[in-house]
Order: C-alpha cells, then sequence, then structure tokens
C-alpha cells in the first residue's frame, strides 16, 4: 500500500462537531483519488491533514514506509515530500513565474535545479512565461503554474484543493483534461478535492464521497452511479445519473 | 492546548518573553486596581471623576466621529475619482500627522488669540471688534478640533490604501446595480470598510484618551487630569494607579469590541487576484468641490499651522541658543530610529506567534502588548524606572564583578527611554504589522511549507517580502511617534540629552509657543520627510 | 533555519548592549572619580528650563572645573524618579520653581540638611527651609493685573475683595491644576484657615469671568480682548509680555497695570524657585559649591533677571523693570506651609468646582 490513512479524526478549535470521523484509506501507487462532497464536509480537512498544516487528534499516516503520524510521530509540512495546489494557487506575488518553481527545489545543484524548471515548465506548456510574474497571467496559467511548483520537487503525493472552481466553465473542459495528461504523465500519486460530480467522474481512478466527516462512498467511478441507482445516496449536481445515462457530458 | 506544531520553539520563545517584558511594567499598574480605596479616592468619586469622565467620553467619541467623518470621506475621494491635484493630496493628506498635538493645541491658540494674527488683522486692517468669545477655542470642541486634524491621518491612510485596492468589483457592481455615489458610499463603502475604520479610529481613541498636553493646556478636565490630580496634587499613588487601572480597563473592553467587530472571517486576499479600481474622472464644479475640499482640510491640518510656525520662527529667529540643534535632531532620529526598529522586529516576531498558535489563549497574548498605548506617559515611566530599578539590583554582583562602581546602569543610560518607548509604541508598530500578516493569510505560508522550507525560511522567503509596506509603514509611524513624544522623553532621558521634542516642550510649558517654533518645525520636517519616502516607496512597489 | 531567528535577537541585544555600553562609559569615568574624592561633576535634576541657566552652568563649569550634567523635567515626575532610585540615585541636586513641591522633596525625606556660612549669608532665612533642606534662589509674587481703562487701582484692595459682587463676571485665573493657584491657596488656608479660604475659593468661581482656561498669559489676554477686566498672574508672566517678540503682546500688557493686594493686611502672596541636595546624593560637596554659586550675586542677577523674577540675595538688587513696580509687603509665613495644604487645596477647588 502506498498511502495508508488510518482512523483519523479531527476537529477544528472553536467546533462541536468532529469534521473528520474515523476516516480510513488506503491508496496505491499512481492512483488518482477525488474527494468528493459538499463544502463543509471534511474534505479539504483530508488534504490539509495529509500535508500537516493540520495535527490529528488520533489516527496513523503512512506514505511509502514512512510514518507521518502517529501516537509518537507529528513530521511537519516541509519534511512529507507532498506537493499541494492550492485553490486560489498560493503564487508568490512577488516572485516570477520560474522564481515560484524553483522555490522547493532548493536542495537541487544548480545546473539540476534548471533543468528541471524546463522539464516542468514544458509538462504544463509554459516554456515562455518564466520571466513573467503572476499577475499578469491569466486563471488558466496561473493554474498549471501552481500545478507545476508543486510538481517540481517530484512529490510523492500532490494534493489539489478545488483546481477548478476559479476557472470559468470553457475553461474547466479544457483544463480538466490537461489536467489528467499532467498527472499521468508524471506518473504522480495524487488526491483532488472536488465538489462536482462531472469533475471527479473524468478524472478520478476512484472516488471518495464525503458527508459530514463520515465516508458515504468509496469506489470507482462507473460503481457510483450504480450506488446512485440502488441507494438512497443523493449525488451532489441534480440529474446527474440521467445525463450519464444519456451520454450528455 | 495541544501542539500542532513541534519546531515553532524558536518562536515562541522569543515571542513569549518579548510579549512578557513588554506586560511586566503593566503589572504594576493592573495590580493597583485591587488596592482599597482611600479617602483621596472617595473625595474623587464624589466631586470630579463622573465629571472628568463624561468629558473623555465626549472627547473620544467626537473625535472618532470627525476623524471617521473626515479620513473616510477623503479615502473615499482619493480611492474612487480623479480630480486636478489627486496625486499630490493622496501623500499631503498624511502630513497633520507630522505635527505634535500639543503643538497644533499651542499654535491655534497662539493664531486665534487676542494677541493672534486673525483678531489682530481683523482689529487692525478692517476696523473690526468681533467678539473674542467666537475665537476661543480653549474648549472642549476646540480640543476635538485639534484631535480630529491632527490624528484624521490615522483613519485615513489605513482606509485609503483598503479601498484603493480590496473593493473594485464591490463598488463596480453597486455601481451597475444602480446605486448613487452617496448610497454607494454609506451602503457599501462604510460597511465594507469597517475593519480599516476600526483599525484607524482605535488608534485615535487610544491617542486621545492618553493624551495630556492637549486637555490640559485647553483647560479640559478629563481622566488623564483624574489621575495626575491624585497622583500629584494629592501625592496618592495608589488612586492614581487605581485610576490607571480602570483606564486601562477601558481600553481593554475597546480592543475587545474592536476584535469582535472584527470578527472571525479572515479578511486576507491572494494578491494575484486584486485588480485595481478604475478611477472616475470627475469635471466642472464636482471636480473643484473635491479638489477643494481636500485643500481646506490639509491648509488647516498642515499648511496654516505650519506657516505660522514660520513666522514665529522668523521673528524669534536670533533670539534663542541655536548651536545645539543639529545635536537634537540627531538625538531624536536616534532614538525613533533605534525604537521603531526594535518595535518592527519584535512585531513581526510577535505577530509570526499569534498566528501559528490555536486556541484563545494564544490569541490573547499578543493583544496584552498593546496595553501601554493606553496608558499616560507618566504613568509608563514610573512603571519602567521601577522595573529597571529592580533590574539593576538584581545585576548589581555583576556590576560589581564588572568593575562599575555604580549600581544603576541600566536605569541612567538609553535603554531606559528606548524600553519605554517599545512598551508606549508597541501597538502602533503591532497593529500594522498584524494587519499585515491578515492580509497575506495563511495560504503562501502553507504553500512554501508543503514545498519544503520551514517556519523561520518561510518567513524569510515568503512573509516578510510580501509584507514590506507594513514593515515600513509601521516603522514610519513609530518613527514619527516617537520624534513626537514628550512625557517619557522628559522623565527618562539620561543626562545632557535633549531632544526636539523636549525642546519644543520646555519652551511651550513656560508659555513661550513662539521660542518653540524652531524645535516644532524641525520634527515636523523631519516626519514629513519620512513620509514622502514611505510614500514614494510604496508607489514604487505598486507599479 | 533557526539561525536567522537567533541572528535578529542577537542583533537586538547587540544594539541594546552598545547603548548601554555607551552611557556605561560616561559613568564610570565619574565613579572613578568619586572614589578619589574629586569628584568633577554634579549631576542636577531641574524643573527649571531657562537657556540661561545652561549659560551659568558653563560658567560654574569654567570656575570650578565641576562639569554640571542636566536632566530637565516636570517637578512631580522628577521627585517620583528620584523617589523610585532610592540609595543608588545619580541625582545630587533637586532644582524646582515651586515651593510646595521643595517642601514634598523633604516630606518624602529625598533631601538633606546643609550647612553652609556662605548660604546663610546669601540666602535670607525666611527663604530657606527651617531644617536647611532646600534654599530658596529667585522669588516672585502672584498679582493682580487690571484693565487701565476700565478699573481704577484705588478700586483694588486685596485677594479677598474680588470675591465682592462688584467683581462678578469680571475675574480671570486659569485652572485649579496649576500649582501656582494650588499654592495660593495654600497660603490662605494658612492665614485664614480652612474655612475661610474655601469661602474665598467658591466666591472666586463665582465671579469668574469665563471658565478657566490657558496659561496666564492668557489672562492678560483676555482682560485685553474685553472677557474680564483684572486677572491673578504672576510677576514674570507680565515681565515677559512686556519684553515680547511680537509687538501685539507687548501692546496688551502696555494696556494693563499691576497692582499688589493685601498690602495693608497679610500681605502679597509670593513663592520661590529653589533647589535642596538630595539625600543620597555622591556629589554632595559639588552640589552645594553649586548652590552657592547660584545664590552669590554674580549669578543671581542673571538667573533672576532671565525670567523677571526677584533675586532672593539682598545684596543684589532687582533689575529696572521690577523696581519701577516698587517695593512691597510679602506674606508672613513660612513657605513650607504652602506644601503642607497642598492636598488640602486641591480638595476645596474640587469641592467648590474651581475646574
Amino acid at each position: 500500500m502506498f498511502v495508508a490513512i488510518e482512523d483519523v479524526c479531527f476537529s477544528y478549535t472553536d467546533a462541536k462537531t468532529r469534521a473528520l470521523d474515523n476516516f480510513t484509506l488506503k491508496i496505491e501507487k499512481g492512483e488518482v483519488i477525488s474527494i468528493l462532497g459538499r463544502s463543509g464536509s471534511g474534505k479539504s480537512t483530508v488534504l490539509r491533514l495529509l500535508a500537516g498544516l493540520e495535527k490529528p487528534e488520533k489516527g496513523r499516516l503512512v506514505i511509502q514506509d514512512e510514518v507521518l503520524f502517529d501516537d509518537k510521530t507529528f513530521l511537519q509540512p516541509e519534511k512529507r515530500g507532498i506537493g499541494m495546489v492550492f485553490q486560489d494557487y498560493a503564487l508568490f506575488p512577488h516572485l516570477t513565474v520560474a522564481e515560484n518553481i524553483l522555490f522547493g527545489l532548493f536542495r537541487m545543484k544548480k545546473a539540476a535545479k534548471k533543468k528541471r524548471l524546463q522539464e516542468v515548465l514544458e509538462l504544463v506548456e509554459l516554456q515562455d512565461f518564466g520571466k513573467r510574474y503572476p499577475h499578469q497571467l491569466s486563471g488558466g496559467q496561473q493554474q498549471r503554474v501552481a500545478i507545476a511548483r508543486a510538481v517540481a520537487p517530484n512529490p510523492h503525493l500532490i494534493l489539489l484543493d478545488e483546481p477548478f472552481s476559479n476557472l470559468d466553465a470553457e475553461l474547466q473542459g479544457k483544463i480538466r483534461e490537461e489536467l489528467r495528461d499532467i498527472l499521468k504523465k508524471a506518473n504522480i500519486t495524487s488526491i483532488f478535492v472536488t465538489h462536482d460530480e462531472k469533475d471527479a467522474h473524468i478524472l478520478a481512478d476512484r472516488i471518495v464521497k464525503l458527508k459530514d466527516g463520515r465516508i458515504e462512498f468509496v469506489g470507482r467511478p462507473c460503481d457510483m452511479l450504480d450506488t446512485y441507482r440502488q441507494t438512497g445516496i443523493q449525488p451532489l449536481t441534480d440529474g446527474f445519473v440521467e445525463k450519464s445515462l444519456t451520454g450528455v457530458n | 492546548m495541544q501542539h500542532r506544531f513541534t519546531n515553532i520553539n524558536a518562536w515562541t520563545v522569543s515571542a513569549v518573553i518579548i510579549i512578557f517584558l513588554l506586560f511586566l511594567p503593566n503589572l504594576t499598574i493592573v495590580t493597583g486596581l485591587f488596592t482599597p480605596s482611600n479617602e483621596n479616592w472617595e473625595h474623587m468619586k464624589e466631586f470630579v471623576l463622573w465629571g472628568f469622565m463624561k468629558n473623555s467620553l465626549i472627547l473620544t467619541a467626537a473625535s472618532a466621529f470627525f476623524t471617521i467623518l473626515i479620513g473616510l470621506s477623503l479615502a473615499w475621494l482619493i480611492a474612487q475619482y480623479d480630480f486636478p491635484m489627486r496625486h499630490f493630496l493622496k501623500w499631503a493628506l498624511i502630513l497633520p500627522l507630522s505635527i505634535p498635538p500639543f503643538i497644533g493645541a499651542y499654535t491655534y491658540h497662539g493664531m486665534l488669540s487676542y494677541t493672534g494674527v486673525i483678531q489682530t488683522t481683523l482689529r487692525e486692517n478692517f476696523g473690526m471688534a468681533i467678539n473674542p468669545a467666537y475665537f476661543d477655542i480653549m474648549n472642549l470642541p476646540g480640543a476635538v478640533f485639534i484631535y480630529t486634524m491632527f490624528l484624521f491621518p490615522y483613519v485615513y491612510s489605513i482606509a485609503q490604501v483598503y479601498l484603493s485596492r480590496q473593493s473594485a468589483s464591490l463598488i463596480e457592481s453597486t455601481r451597475i446595480l444602480g446605486k448613487g455615489p452617496w448610497k454607494t458610499f454609506f451602503q457599501v463603502v462604510l460597511p465594507i470598510s469597517r475593519i480599516s475604520i476600526i483599525a484607524g479610529a482605535s488608534l485615535v481613541v487610544l491617542e486621545v484618551l492618553n493624551d495630556y498636553g492637549v486637555v490640559k493646556y485647553y483647560g479640559v478636565q478629563t481622566f488623564t487630569t483624574a489621575i495626575f490630580q491624585s497622583w500629584f496634587g494629592l501625592g496618592d499613588i495608589e488612586s492614581a494607579i487605581k485610576l490607571a487601572a480602570s483606564l486601562m480597563g477601558f481600553v481593554i473592553l475597546i480592543l475587545m469590541i474592536e476584535k469582535i467587530l472584527r470578527g472571525r472571517r479572515q479578511y486576507s486576499y491572494s494578491s494575484t487576484k486584486v485588480r485595481p479600481l478604475p478611477l472616475i474622472p470627475l469635471s466642472g464644479w464636482k471636480a473643484a468641490a473635491a479638489t477643494g475640499y481636500g485643500f481646506v482640510i490639509l491648509s488647516l491640518a498642515f499648511v496654516i499651522p505650519v506657516a505660522q510656525l514660520i513666522d514665529w520662527t522668523v521673528l524669534t529667529y536670533g533670539t534663542i541658543p541655536m548651536g545645539e540643534f543639529m545635536n537634537y535632531v540627531k538625538n531624536s532620529v536616534f532614538v525613533a530610529g533605534l525604537s521603531a526598529t526594535l518595535i518592527i522586529v519584535f512585531a513581526l516576531i510577535v505577530g509570526n506567534f499569534a498566528r501559528m498558535v490555536r486556541g484563545r489563549l494564544g490569541k490573547l497574548l499578543p493583544r496584552l502588548t498593546v496595553l501601554g498605548y493606553s496608558i499616560p506617559g507618566a504613568v509608563i515611566a514610573v512603571a519602567v524606572v521601577t522595573a529597571f530599578i529592580g533590574l539593576d539590583r538584581f545585576l548589581t554582583p555583576f556590576y560589581v564583578w564588572a568593575g562599575f562602581s555604580t549600581t544603576l546602569v541600566l536605569s541612567v543610560s538609553i535603554v531606559l527611554l528606548v524600553t519605554a518607548y517599545i512598551i508606549r509604541f508597541f501597538a502602533i508598530g503591532y497593529n500594522s504589522i498584524e494587519t499585515g500578516y491578515d492580509k497575506i493569510g495563511t495560504d503562501f505560508r502553507d504553500a512554501s511549507r508543503t514545498l519544503g522550507l520551514g517556519v523561520t525560511k518561510t518567513f524569510f522567503k515568503v512573509d516578510m517580502p510580501m509584507m514590506k509596506g507594513a514593515i515600513i509603514s509601521g516603522f514610519i509611524l513609530v518613527f514619527i511617534d516617537v520624534l513626537k513624544e514628550i512625557p517619557l522623553t522628559l522623565i527618562l532621558r539620561p543626562f545632557n540629552f535633549d531632544t526636539l521634542s523636549t525642546k519644543a516642550f520646555q519652551y511651550a510649558s513656560d508659555e513661550k509657543i513662539m521660542e518653540a517654533s524652531q524645535a516644532s518645525l524641525l520634527i515636523i520636517g523631519i516626519s514629513a520627510l519620512a513620509i514622502v519616502f514611505f510614500y514614494k516607496f510604496l508607489e514604487r512597489e505598486l507599479d | 533555519m533557526k539561525k536567522y531567528l537567533f541572528l535578529v535577537i542577537a542583533l537586538t541585544a547587540l544594539i541594546l548592549a552598545a547603548c548601554g555600553g555607551q552611557a556605561k562609559e560616561e559613568k564610570t569615568e565619574s565613579e572613578t572619580a568619586t572614589e578619589t574624592n574629586e569628584s568633577k561633576e554634579v549631576n542636577l535634576y531641574t524643573a527649571r528650563h531657562y537657556d540661561v541657566d545652561d549659560e551659568l552652568y558653563a560658567k560654574f563649569e569654567e570656575e570650578t572645573g565641576i562639569k554640571v550634567n542636566v536632566i530637565k523635567g516636570e517637578a512631580d515626575e522628577l521627585l517620583e524618579r528620584i523617589k523610585r532610585e532610592g540609595d543608588a540615585t545619580e541625582a545630587d541636586l533637586f532644582l524646582t520653581a515651586d515651593a510646595g513641591r521643595l517642601y514634598r522633596a523633604k516630606a518624602d525625606d529625598l533631601l538633606q540638611p546643609v550647612s553652609s556660612d556662605l548660604l546663610d549669608e546669601q540666602v535670607p532665612a525666611n527663604f530657606q527651609d527651617t531644617d536647611q533642606m532646600w534654599y530658596g534662589l529667585t522669588k516672585r509674587a502672584r498679582v493682580i493685573l487690571y484693565d487701565k481703562e476700565t478699573v481704577q487701582p484705588d478700586e483694588l484692595s486685596t485677594y479677598e475683595a474680588l470675591t465682592e459682587e462688584k467683581w462678578n463676571g469680571r475675574v480671570l485665573i486659569r485652572s485649579s491644576e496649576n500649582v501656582y493657584n494650588q499654592s495660593l491657596l495654600a497660603s490662605f488656608i494658612e492665614i485664614d484657615g480652612e474655612e475661610q479660604a474655601k469661602e474665598w475659593a467658591a466666591g472666586m468661581v463665582n465671579n469668574f469671568a469665563r471658565d478657566p482656561e490657558g496659561g496666564d498669559r492668557d489672562q492678560a489676554k483676555a482682560i485685553a480682548a474685553g472677557i474680564g477686566d483684572v486677572a491673578i498672574m504672576n510677576t514674570y508672566y507680565f515681565g515677559q509680555m512686556l519684553n515680547s517678540e511680537d509687538p501685539e503682546e507687548v501692546k496688551v500688557a502696555e494696556g494693563l497695570g499691576i497692582f499688589f493686594p493685601n498690602q495693608d493686611t497679610t500681605g502679597t502672596h509670593v513663592n520661590v524657585s529653589g533647589a535642596g541636595v538630595v539625600k543620597a546624593s555622591k556629589n554632595k560637596d559639588n552640589a552645594i559649591k553649586l548652590l552657592e554659586f547660584l545664590s552669590a550675586p554674580e549669578a543671581q542677577e542673571t538667573f533672576a533677571s532671565a525670567n523677571y523674577e526677584y533675586p532672593v540675595n539682598e545684596n543684589v538688587e532687582p533689575s529696572e523693570l521690577l523696581q519701577s513696580w516698587g517695593e512691597f509687603k510679602e506674606q508672613d509665613i513660612p513657605l513650607s506651609t504652602l506644601g503642607e495644604h497642598n492636598a488640602k487645596s486641591i480638595l476645596i477647588f474640587n469641592e467648590v468646582g474651581w475646574k
């Protein structure tokens, strides 16, 4: 098992209920997982816990046999080797695109850095944009920089928080395809969070559906449609099942 | 409280030490609250306290109201409209901050008094004998006028930056929805700038509460009057401390209200998305009115008093010794620069600590450090002297070992004065830094950490560069405030140490306002230079 | 990584140490001198801050080789600082412009008695503390100024007379926060007793032309502006106005007459600037030398005339201006009583509503 999340519980300081309740998930290498849920379902919390930005109350987190968290251990975010793409990208406004990408490569030799920068810029197809500042880019370009920055240090795992929420509908479709290609090309295990059934079904190898901090469903996208038909679980998007059946996508 | 981050030790330790050191002298005052009341206290309560409190309340409320009215309206005009001289007014309107309110008070009274330029001109050139009572500024409304004129830039500068950077889409959408400019102002601008208004106005309120120079000269009796009356007049330091403690309680209340109003929401933005507001050009009488309004305020709050001071300087030139003035300038700039640097460094450490810790205690702790801003300078002075003498006693064995034959080393050095400045003005620097941290939020920090940089490295590579504006504005504000400061400088300075403000005060307190004009002008000049520098820097940053 | 932070802290410590160090050096010098009992310094805490004072200190150094180190401040704060510094204080001499404060310094056990034949010769007994804890250096009177046009000097007689019906709405005086008024009322408490003093204060409040505001000079200006007809002021403020750089102020002063009240009764209220040697002084001899220097005829002339005050040394003539106002009868009370009744006077002011 590549990534193991076992019995993880978490609640925010002032909250009365748990944001995440006994969450367990195992992920294979190279898998693309989508965590689907409404806002407040605890889906972003999973990412923050994995990244080390929050500390679980209990449970265990392991990546490739390295314990990130258990009773005795808490590995700081900078030590985990996990990349993250933030919802609003969090590109450093005072640094150029190239500087943003190089930011996480401080351990590499100069030549290696340069090579890696070229690689990832090519990966996201922004070869000519290295000297620009983030505010000089379009939304889609900013997102690709954010992905490039997260991918550059070769993380074990990459986390994407609502990667399409800031893009307009037309761009969403295009970027979705691009992202899928990039992730598969780089062969990085990834988890992305979304509230859009369609995003999850197109991108993910497996979907985890969260409700009120608990897992409602785990499985392949195709199994999910069956579940919707057979159980009382409702999709987040109205009429989603019907549309899928008629092939309108 | 659980420890969510384990490697914050260096930050936590330094932050807690700083908070403790800043709070320590205030502790003497807090304990005063619990001493039993004596005869003097009962007397004060019976005869004067309520009247004094009423005056204080009216004074602070009215000053806050008018500074908000003027500060916000100017900020809105500058942020949204284009009119002649807008560019100049944009930074010139911060200049009134360079005039110490007590100098402003003396100057205005000087101009308006029977022998002042206004009444004299009317009398001699126009033969008009207008009832001098109309020109009487030495009363409560007069004090409100002085505070409004010389403190409104606190509200203006914060609101202006906020409005021009944050709210483009909000204001535009209101316009699209068909609201006129007035409705936009009251229904949108006012509510959304709440945070910046509160930030600016709370500085005004605290400044008014602890000021003594203006109210003493204008004969307005306030809470501070009561503190000094019981301390110096009645020789009853317990009652004085009790009063100071009550004042502090009131200030804590204000700070809490501010925090509550600010709410739990994170008012951060990721600056990649912020779009500047396109200016609406004004023309005709509207443009004239906007420019006129800006200039009327600028004249009242800066040009007129400065012109009067220049006139007095010319009048008294050569009658006072000027030889030492370079020295005063050097001393002033040195203590102001040093204190401002230390305050900003400390504020960065405490601010970074504040956003790392979770839990109520952790959030409350840093707020304690701003208490110094609420207490009259003279009270802080005594608290600091007491603390330092204790420290010197503690260090005596070391002094003996090191071969000093005196036991008061720190207490008579400039460390004492600089420490007092830090306690007094930490709030100003911390306010700027905290706003800076709030504005950048936590996403950039988190991003940097997932890219492999620790807290400290992140601080230097991400937080600091992104907060350059907040750091510089905090520095300049503290610098100017130290330059203007009077009671602490007067009491706590080492031997033979004069600054521009002690010199200005020396003459003013002997009712020689004309002789005080040279030193005052130098204070204003240096502060104004600092403001201009700050402004030019900000401009370059924004381009 | 943490080394950045430590760098910052170390730097801070360094700066603080550097400042401390600066002061240390100076102090070490003075201290080694004390040890060998040939101190060449005297440390002065003074609430008097005229430019001419500095010239006198420079002259003192020139004559004696003793350097005068000065902290100028407000009297009350300086006193509090000496009190807090206790035995370790660096202060040798405390100089202030009000007998009430000198009394308080003595009452708080901050001063020590000094005996010097020269001082006794130069400072008359009634301007010394009874226990020789402090010595007066200059004196001034608190007098009545009147509008030459609307008031004839023969209408004026005493401070008490100002509470009569006749003066209703015509009297100007500053706020009771000011120590000059506190000392004035304290003198009445000493002479007439508390009851009568309170009656006087209440009568004054009743006759105020306006709520007290501004300083002494502003009372004079208010006469010129027609707000009131008589004002209570210190003599030196009148002197300052007559010699002002501002021709308008001179004009105002020239329209006023000066009147020394209570000449036929208890005498005009006088107060002094004076100084005492601090109890924990480490340069006592030098402090006495400075006191002797300031009360000697040469210094007295400058020291007093700088601020249009009367010298205490009887061998020195007051300035021409002061001579032109004539001689007058002073209150005959020990000056320390001004301090003794200070707190009482504040309570009375509060009770009668004198702002």
